[in-house]
């Protein structure tokens, strides 16, 4: 009978997963202009196997796009802890790396590695859209290549 | 156009309008604060419907704050702004939201941000900021890059 | 005989139920339902998720520092940010900018008001659970985006309108690009009325939904589609005409109803109106210069300016004190999305049900970020 049990190797269990990597539907800030095309049909995120889901229990991805205030901090950190394990996490734009065009400003958070954990970084102010494809890409070949997230 | 309006308000409050700017469609005066309820009353009697705002400017050397209310009449299509000054030590002003319903929130924001009290606002909590211990952040004493300096850049 | 079981009442003790911030129809907002049942009582907004002190942060700034920062506050719409900034700088100072700079100026802020309005009937769709209608829109919104990144550079954030004029002229062949993507938009009107506007769910879903009549959008502060939607005839651009409005020919879309369907209504007869007006400035743009370059540095003289413009949402004015310095001593950004989150919202949302409740707050186009600054 144990013969009977299906032998799942490590190669498709990643393959699996890195071609079905759904996202939280968290819209930040203004960073996340340029996810808009990814979601509607200029760059079409679907045929990736993407989708943006309701519940942080049904998700894969966090996408951190753009600048976090303290206020939005904490929540942050609540819907990372509420995500199943394995998971990760995306930092888009230049203010979550290092503080950005908002420097300065009294009520935001300047580096999101402090809070949670990232895995990606995705350079620009706002980065463009295939910026963001890179991004992605590069994410797919890590999960491909037994990456195993947190 | 906005003449009409400016020569009216100069003969039923006399003794309350300190500096008076009138242009063909838009006009602005300082007004006292003791009186600038009853003027702001008359001006929304007049077809002044919408406030468009409640600003703030925090003069620091003058040791004052002075309030500003910009108005927008639909019917006359003329714009109007309203400046008093008050005290910088323990400001406080009388609210307008028994003229303007929208009034309330403005209010609420530059409580928040100048710490100035409006007198018959039903709600004054915080509304941007959470666990904030520091003084009003927009006052000129407030100093956001030292702030951020010391906070988050570990001193430098 | 049974006895029926539909007539009994069912008892629910009052509830606090959360919409956002992180909700598949809210943007960045959190607020509180106090409900009775499925019918909502009150409403508590808790704002502040996007808040970054802008006005604080113009202080440090030149005055062309600032006109890059500016268009951040709310980034649907980024050429009305720039428009008011530029023209608030030329207000304190005394100047105007040339002719053909204003031109240029007021053609790209109607095609930023045709993309606001485009990303608005997707979200709309989003909301109300049209998938189609967000994909085919934010597909749409990429041809402008592209004449965007044509003329000035920038896909998003074209940092283009400085005080004194624009930066750069339009490069050869952009009217006839504009023109060709303008046809398309013409043509695809007709999908999103067949799709959208007509659809029978959206109608259900928004008519007599989050009504309110004239006398209450004023006291609340209501301005642009929302407002005319209930039968009040206020255009910015018309009644204080600022840039090149004056030459265009264009009537401010109203209708009399004040529910959610009426400004749906509004938004869509505006994108034909700046459809046509952007073809007719193309038509009439003059020659000359775009910019007086002195204007970049200059210290405006002690005093106050104010100036309103009319985005895609309502009404965007500043209001700047300067102190003789080349930085401004107050900036003062009056949101459009200020108003309509936070006061008329929790407004309309009294006695309708929670179902409504995305519905409605799509049907005012509110920006988080234009309301938190």
């Amino acid at each position: 009978m144990e013969s009977l049990r299906p032998k799942w190797g490590t190669r498709s269990k990643n393959e699996a997963r890195a071609w079905s990597l759904w996202v939280v539907n968290y819209f930040n800030s203004c960073g996340f202009i340029e996810l808009l095309p990814w979601v509607g049909s200029g760059y079409d995120m679907e045929r990736f196997g993407i989708l943006a889901v309701g519940s942080p229990r049904h998700a894969d991805v966090l996408v951190v796009a753009g600048y976090i205030t303290k206020k939005a901090a904490k929540r942050v950190k609540m819907i990372y802890d509420e995500m199943p394990s394995p998971k990760y996490v995306m930092a888009l734009g230049s203010c979550p790396m290092t503080g950005g065009m908002y420097w300065d400003s009294y009520s935001t958070v300047k580096r999101i590695d402090e809070y949670v954990p990232v895995d990606v970084w995705i350079l620009g102010c706002p980065p463009k859209p295939e910026n963001v494809g890179h991004g992605i890409v590069m994410a797919m070949k890590a999960i491909k290549g037994g990456f195993e997230g947190h | 156009m906005s003449e009409e309006i400016t020569s009216s308000l100069k003969s039923n409050f006399p003794a309350s309008i300190t500096g008076i700017v009138s242009e063909d469609k838009n006009f602005s005066l300082t007004a006292k604060k003791e009186e600038f309820c009853e003027m702001l009353s008359w001006l929304k009697d007049s077809g002044f419907d919408h406030l468009s705002d409640v600003t703030c400017v925090d003069f620091i050397e003058e040791k004052e704050f002075e309030v500003i209310y910009h108005l927008w009449s639909h019917t006359r299509k003329l714009r109007g702004a309203v400046k008093v000054r008050i005290p910088r030590e323990s400001p406080s002003i009388r609210s307008v939201v028994d003229l303007w319903a929208g009034a309330q929130i403005h209010e609420r924001e530059n409580h928040e941000m100048f710490g100035i009290n409006f007198d018959g606002n039903p709600n004054l909590s915080p509304l941007f900021l959470e666990d904030w211990e520091e003084i009003p952040p927009f006052r000129k004493d407030f100093n956001s890059r030292e702030y951020v300096k010391k906070k988050y850049y570990g001193g430098e | 005989m049974e006895e029926n079981v539909l007539e009994k009442e069912i008892f629910f003790p009052t509830m606090l139920v959360p919409f956002g911030p992180q909700h598949p129809a809210s943007g960045h907002f959190h607020a509180m339902l106090k409900c009775d049942g499925e019918q909502v009582v009150e409403l508590i907004p808790y704002p502040g998720y996007l808040h970054r002190g802008f006005e604080k942060l113009m202080e440090y700034r030149l005055h062309v520092q600032n006109s890059m920062l500016v268009d951040r506050i709310c980034v649907l719409d980024p050429f009305a940010n720039e428009m008011g900034y530029a023209n608030v700088v030329e207000k304190a100072v005394g100047v105007e900018a040339p002719e053909k700079g204003k031109f240029i100026r007021t053609i790209m802020a109607e095609l930023g008001r045709i993309l606001s309005h485009i990303t608005w009937i997707g979200v709309l769709s989003m909301a109300l659970g049209l998938d189609s209608g967000t994909r085919i829109a934010w597909g749409d919104r990429e041809k402008i985006i592209r004449l965007n990144e044509i003329a000035t550079g920038g896909r998003i954030y074209p940092c283009f309108f400085v005080p004194g004029g624009v930066r750069r002229g339009f490069p050869e062949g952009f009217k006839e690009k504009a023109l060709k993507v303008l046809d398309y938009l013409e043509k695809q009107l007709n999908l999103y009325d067949n799709l959208v506007f007509q659809n029978k769910t959206v109608h259900v879903r928004l008519e007599r939904v989050g009504v309110f009549d004239s006398k209450e959008a004023a006291a609340l502060g209501a301005t642009g589609p929302n407002l005319r939607a209930c039968g009040i005839d206020t255009d910015v651009r018309r009644d204080e005409p600022y840039d090149a409005y004056p030459e265009a020919d264009f009537k401010a879309v109203t209708m009399k109803e004040g529910d959610g369907y009426a400004r749906a209504l509004c938004r869509r007869g505006e994108i034909s109106e700046s459809i046509s007006m952007v073809r007719q400035l193309l038509e009439k743009m003059p020659r000359g210069k775009i910019r007086i370059k002195e204007l970049a540095l200059a210290k405006a003289p002690v005093g106050d300016a104010h100036f309103c413009c009319e985005s895609a949402r309502g009404e965007l004015c500043f209001y700047m004190v300067s102190d003789g310095t080349n930085k401004p001593y107050r900036v003062k950004v009056r949101g459009p999305s200020f108003s309509h989150t936070l006061s008329e919202f929790p407004y309309l949302v009294r006695g309708a049900s929670i179902a409504d409740v995305p519905a409605i707050y799509w049907s005012l186009d509110p920006c988080p970020s234009d309301m938190d600054r």
